[in-house]
């Protein structure tokens, strides 16, 4: 993989592509006038499908469950699984908490950082938008140590030299 | 060895998508037996069982159970399965592996406490616990195990799967509710209590997956069994997070109050790495460190207060002599850095200070007064802090410090020879 920066932040907006729209706009319909006890399901089903959430969906998401704006904006910063800037179309969360310390996780996070080309101390999305690499807390599988996960996929006792295998680019 | 493991009994032995494997298995009896019992007689069983919480804190869950099933509705229950104390795995293999058991032990909270609504709520970094969980809500719909008049005795219950979305205050109980009610997950002030004011402001049940699946055999075979596995002030069987150097890593269920010495050499194989035991923490980054003198202490929660230690949630995690002890505990500072949720003053600073000394600390650059002041912080977090994530924040790394032979001077824990 070629070497590549973190995507900027900076006054991203998000592109919809038309399909992605019509999926957005199902969701916004179903959550219609549900209130806030909804808002995290919706958050979570409205990313699904867009990635990460920017001012203008995040202010569409308030008007269709019809909560102010600032709570939508505040739950987003509050919460660690969702966005409020662009991140890689696959995430790679590589466990370097307790147990997996204890079974070799630092190399598997510099494993991950070289073949992604990016910072092993704080991880960053990939230049060409593929992958976001995060260095995580304990995700529960302290049993398989060392522990990853691409996207929904869990990888137990991982090896270094398997790394760039299991990243490979993208398919 | 001869205890029969009842919470992992179906864990590998029955696919987890099916419900008619459940019912084979002894699926759905624990609920037509509290239906027979009724939700007092229901309640005075966990009550007299004394059925500790499993989720960290200990409290009765009979107690909980009590004064909500007497409240007025609507009232909620709710599982927390938000599992993210580091260490901990028991609620994800319990859900991936047997996810109507948990939709049964629901069943029977509500119908003892007279709730009509219920949610699970489960760690967002679980796809698969929450899937298979899902589907077993939407079989147990379709099958009228939920929704409207239950086995056709009376009592209607729906149950929702929340996924969370990455905070660990979240399993803080009060946190969640603001979770769910949809707002960031700042714990409230106690009290009032969740069993008067809860979920929606209304009397709730919250409990750890584990406590609930607890729930399942004790109605099933009973008190005097229940009575009979483990020490009598925290009976029960227990699931042990075993993890770190050991031969054989995993999750372990066995009688409350089992040692660490049958968990480590016993279903754990014995210690890898140089071999030698440095120490185990218990309870997870907001537990403690123990040391090889502990090794014949009983694993429950009375047993632990007499060496200053903590089950929590069961985490068992072992350190061979060879550990670099400073990486350790520069990855338990810098976990409540991050995880504070910042609404109070003492957590919020006090987590930041104290990263900033164990990083000096684990730099070899201690300045003269850091590690008082590592203390006092600890302390002020301990005493001031709203939630226990504040007042546990500072226990591991303390623990550490005194019990691993920390020396100012050369910068080494005596316990840990590693050539630093
Ligand atoms: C910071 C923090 C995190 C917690 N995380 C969890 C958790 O992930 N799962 C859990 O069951 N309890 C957790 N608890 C404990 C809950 O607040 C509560 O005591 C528990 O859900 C009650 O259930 P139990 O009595 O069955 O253990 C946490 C507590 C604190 C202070
Ligand atoms: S103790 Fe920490 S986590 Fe708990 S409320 Fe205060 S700042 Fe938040
Ligand atoms: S420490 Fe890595 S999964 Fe728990």
């Amino acid at each position: 993989m070629t070497t590549s920066s973190s995507v900027s932040p900076t006054a991203a907006h998000l592109h919809l592509s038309p399909r992605q729209a019509t999926a957005v706009h199902a969701i916004l319909r179903r959550y219609r006038g549900k209130g806030s006890a909804y808002l995290l399901p919706c958050l979570h089903d409205v990313q699904a499908i867009t990635g990460w959430l920017d001012a203008d969906l995040a202010a569409q998401i308030a008007e269709s469950l019809d909560i102010p704006a600032v709570q939508v904006h505040n739950v987003i910063e509050f919460y660690a699984l969702f966005y409020d800037h662009p991140v890689g179309r696959t995430i790679v969360r590589v466990c370097d908490d307790l147990a997996c310390y204890l079974a070799g996780s630092e190399a598997i996070v510099r494993a991950c950082a070289a073949h992604l080309g990016l910072d092993p101390e704080h991880g960053g999305t990939t230049a060409d938008g593929a992958f976001t690499l995060e260095i995580h807390p304990c995700l529960g599988r302290c049993e398989q140590a060392p522990f990853l996960m691409i996207g929904d996929e869990a990888h137990g006792f991982v090896r270094p030299e398997q790394v760039p295998a299991l990243l490979g680019g993208e398919a | 060895m001869t205890y029969q493991p009842v919470l992992t009994a179906r864990l590998g032995k029955i696919d987890p998508a099916s419900l008619q494997d459940y019912e084979a298995a002894g699926g759905f009896q624990a609920l037509a037996r509290a239906v027979e019992l009724g939700p007092k007689a229901i309640v005075e069983l966990l009550r007299e069982a004394y059925l500790l919480g499993r989720g960290g804190a200990a409290f009765p869950a009979g107690i909980k159970w009590k004064a909500v099933s007497e409240a007025p509705a609507p009232k909620y229950v709710i599982a927390n399965a938000d599992e993210s104390e580091p260490g901990t795995f028991k609620d994800r293999i319990l859900m991936e592996g047997d996810p109507f058991a948990l939709v049964e032990a629901m069943l029977i909270a509500a119908f003892a406490v007279g709730a009509e609504q219920g949610y699970i709520y489960i760690r967002g970094e679980y796809p698969q616990a929450i899937a298979r969980v899902q589907h077993a809500v939407n079989t147990c719909y379709n099958a009228g195990y939920l929704g409207r008049n239950i086995l056709g005795a009376g009592f209607h219950f729906d149950l929702e799967v929340r996924k969370g979305a990455g905070a660990y205050i979240c399993g803080e109980e009060t946190a969640l509710f603001e979770s769910i009610e949809g707002k960031r997950g700042f714990p409230r002030l106690k009290p009032p209590f969740p069993t008067e004011c809860g979920l929606f402001g209304r009397p709730t049940v919250i409990n750890n997956v584990e406590t609930l699946l607890c729930v399942l055999p004790l109605v099933l075979r009973g008190l005097d069994w229940f009575k009979s596995i483990g020490p009598e002030k925290s009976p029960g069987p227990k699931l042990y997070c075993l993890s770190g150097r050991v031969h054989r890593p995993g999750l372990v269920e066995a009688p409350m109050g089992t040692t660490l010495r049958t968990l480590i050499y016993d279903y754990g194989g014995g210690v890898s790495g140089s071999g030698e035991l440095g120490g185990v923490l218990l309870g997870g980054a907001a537990g403690v460190f123990v040391t090889p003198e502990h090794l014949d202490v009983s694993l429950d929660f009375a047993g632990l207060r007499t060496i200053d230690a903590v089950l929590g949630s069961g985490v068992v995690m072992v350190f061979d002599t060879s550990v670099d002890m400073k990486a350790v505990l520069r990855r338990i500072a810098r976990f409540f850095r991050h995880e504070s949720c910042g609404k109070c003053y003492p957590c919020q600073l006090g987590t930041q200070r104290q990263h900033e000394i164990v990083e000096r600390l684990a730099a070899g650059r201690l300045r003269s007064g850091d590690l008082l002041a590592l203390r006092e912080i600890g302390q002020t977090m301990r005493d001031a802090s709203i939630c226990g994530l504040g007042q546990t924040a500072s226990g591991a790394i303390l623990s550490a410090i005194d019990r691993f032979g920390f020396d100012e001077h050369t910068g080494r824990f005596l316990r840990f020879d590693s050539n630093w």
